[in-house]
C-alpha cells in the first residue's frame, strides 16, 4: 500500500508494539493482541497493516493446531520492529486532572 | 435467537470486508474472518468483525478512489480522450448534491430544505454558464474584483445578519446566504492563479473580514489554502504577505468565543448521518469524497496546474473537516444553498479541458485553445 513514511507512533500503536515485544519472536494472533493491548479490532488491524507496510511486522498464516480448526494469521516483530518498539515504549500512565463534574457535591 | 442473529451479522460483516478489500489486503480480511470464527461469544464476535470492517473502511475507500482515478486516467490516455476537470467537477457536484438529498430525505428534513439545495445547484450551474458567456466581454484590472469582493465580506462582517455574535449572513429577501462560503473558495483559487498587489490586499481584507465575522472554518480555509500556496511558491512575496494576514485572521477567530449551536441538517451532518444509519453516513461520506475527485483527477493528469488542484482539494477538505469537528455548515451534502453555489462556482477556476496526455502544454492555457473565456474572477462578480 505504499506506506513508507515513518511517524511518531500513537499511544495505541506503542501499546501494541509493547505487547509484541513482551516475548520477542513469539507469534501473536489478532484477537489475542486486541485483548492484551486493550484496543478494538477497528484500531488493531489498520495499525498492523501499517506496521507491516513499514517493515516492522511480519505476518504469516499458521496451520491449525487442532484438526478441524481454521488456519490463523499470526504476527511478530521483525528485527527493525524490535528496535522500533524498544525506541517507542508506551508513555507512562499519569493521573489526569480531576473532572469537576465528578467531584461536585 | 438473537445470538444466532449476531453471529450471522458477524459473518456478514466479514463477507463484506473480504469483498471490498483490495487484492493486496485480502489476507487481512481473511484474518478478521478466521479470528471472528474463533471467538466463542456471539456478541464479541460481532463487535470484533464490525470493528474490523469500520476500522479498515478508510483504507478501502482511499484505495477505491485512487483506483477510480487511475483507471480513469489510463482509459482516457489510452483512448486519446480529452480530460475535462471542470466537467468532472460538475458531474461530481450533481452526484454529491444528489447523495446529500438522499441523506436529507432519510433524516426526515423538511421538503423545503431539499428544494433549496436542488435550486442552489441549478443556480450555481447557471452562474457558471453565465461566467463563461460573459468572459470575453468583461475585463477589469486583475485583482480588482478580489478586492471588491473582500469589501463585500467586510461589509457582511460589519452590517450582516447576526446570530449569537456572529455576523456571517446577508438577508436577500428573506433568504439568508453566507457570502464567504459562496465567494471565498473562488477568491482563493483566483489568487492561486494570479497574484498582484490588489488581489493581495483583497486576501488581507478578507482575512480581516473573517476575523470580524468571526468564522473559524472560513478563516481556516483561507489560511490553509494560502499556506499550501506559500509552500509551493516560497519566493512569491504576494503570497507570503497574504498568508501572514490569513494567519493573523485565523488566530483572531481562535481567541474569540464561538457560541453558535449546531443547526440540524446544516452542521454536525457527518455525526448525525452515521448516528441515523450506516447507509445515511455512507451517503454523506461518499458525497464529501466526490467533492475532492476533480482535484484528484486534475492532479493525476495535469502536472502544470497542480498548485490549483492542491489548493482546491485543501480548501474544500478544510471545509469538510471543520464541518465534522465544529458547528460549521457541511457543504453540498448538508442543507444550505451557499455551499452548493460556492462549490460549483469554484469549479470555474479549474481548467476546462486538458488534451490527452498533454502534461504540460494543456493546463490553464489549454482552455484558451477551445475555450476563449479567460474565466477570471473579474467576470464572476458580474455574472
Amino acid at each position: 500500500m505504499g506506506m513508507t513514511r515513518t511517524r511518531t507512533p500513537s499511544h495505541q500503536a506503542r501499546i501494541i508494539l509493547a505487547v509484541l515485544l513482551e516475548v520477542p519472536g513469539a507469534w501473536r494472533h489478532g484477537y489475542e493482541l486486541a485483548q492484551l493491548a486493550g484496543v478494538k479490532s477497528g484500531t488493531l488491524y489498520p495499525l498492523l497493516i501499517r506496521l507491516e507496510g513499514l517493515g516492522y511486522l511480519e505476518a504469516q498464516w499458521q496451520p491449525p493446531v487442532e484438526a478441524g480448526r481454521p488456519p490463523r494469521h499470526a504476527y511478530r516483530l521483525t528485527a527493525a520492529g524490535l528496535r522500533f518498539a524498544q525506541a517507542n515504549p508506551p508513555a507512562p500512565v499519569t493521573a489526569g486532572p480531576l473532572n469537576p463534574r465528578e467531584v461536585t457535591i | 435467537m438473537s445470538c444466532g442473529l449476531w453471529r450471522g451479522l458477524a459473518v456478514l460483516a466479514c463477507d463484506l470486508l473480504e469483498r471490498v478489500l483490495p487484492a493486496d489486503l485480502k489476507d487481512w480480511g481473511s484474518a478478521v474472518r478466521l479470528e471472528t470464527a474463533g471467538i466463542e461469544s456471539d456478541a464479541a464476535a460481532l463487535r470484533f468483525a464490525a470493528g474490523g470492517l469500520c476500522g479498515l473502511l478508510p483504507l478501502i475507500l482511499a484505495h477505491h478512489v485512487r483506483q477510480m482515478v487511475l483507471s480513469f486516467d489510463r482509459a482516457s490516455s489510452s483512448a486519446g480522450m480529452t480530460v475535462h476537470p471542470r466537467a468532472i467537477g460538475i458531474a461530481c457536484a450533481i452526484a454529491a448534491v444528489g447523495l446529500g438529498l438522499g441523506y436529507l430525505a432519510m433524516a426526515g428534513a423538511p421538503g423545503r430544505y431539499l428544494g433549496v439545495n436542488a435550486v442552489a445547484l441549478l443556480l450555481g450551474l447557471g452562474m457558471l454558464v453565465a461566467i463563461r458567456r460573459a468572459g470575453p466581454t468583461v475585463r477589469l484590472w486583475p485583482g480588482t474584483t478580489t478586492l471588491l469582493l473582500s469589501v463585500l465580506l467586510l461589509a457582511t462582517a460589519l452590517g450582516g445578519a447576526r446570530v449569537d455574535d456572529a455576523a456571517r449572513w446577508v438577508n436577500l429577501g428573506g433568504l439568508f446566504i453566507q457570502p464567504s462560503l459562496v465567494l471565498l473558495p473562488l477568491m482563493i483559487l483566483d489568487f492561486a492563479r494570479s497574484t498582484n498587489r490588489r488581489s493581495t490586499w483583497g486576501m488581507i481584507l478578507t482575512a480581516a473580514a473573517l476575523a470580524l465575522q468571526p468564522d473559524r472554518a472560513m478563516a481556516g480555509m483561507l489560511a490553509t489554502g494560502l499556506a499550501l500556496l506559500a509552500m509551493m511558491r516560497p519566493d512569491d512575496g504576494h503570497v507570503s504577505r497574504a498568508l501572514a494576514g490569513a494567519i493573523a485572521g485565523f488566530a483572531t477567530t481562535l481567541i474569540q468565543a464561538d457560541r453558535l449551536s449546531a443547526t440540524p441538517y446544516v452542521e454536525k451532518v457527518f455525526h448525525a448521518a452515521f448516528s441515523l444509519h450506516a447507509v445515511a453516513g455512507m451517503l454523506v461520506l461518499a458525497g464529501a469524497v466526490l467533492m475532492l475527485v476533480p482535484a484528484m483527477v486534475g492532479w493525476a493528469r495535469d502536472q502544470h496546474n497542480q498548485e490549483i488542484y492542491a489548493v482546491f482539494a485543501a480548501i474544500w477538505g478544510v471545509a469538510l473537516v471543520a464541518a465534522a469537528l465544529g458547528n460549521y455548515p457541511t457543504p453540498i451534502v448538508g442543507y444550505g444553498g451557499s455551499g452548493v453555489i460556492g462549490y460549483v462556482l469554484s469549479l470555474a477556476m479549474l481548467p476546462k479541458a486538458l488534451p490527452a496526455r498533454s502534461m504540460g502544454k494543456g493546463t490553464l492555457g489549454a482552455e484558451t485553445a477551445d475555450d476563449p473565456t479567460p474565466l477570471r474572477l473579474e467576470c464572476i462578480a458580474l455574472a
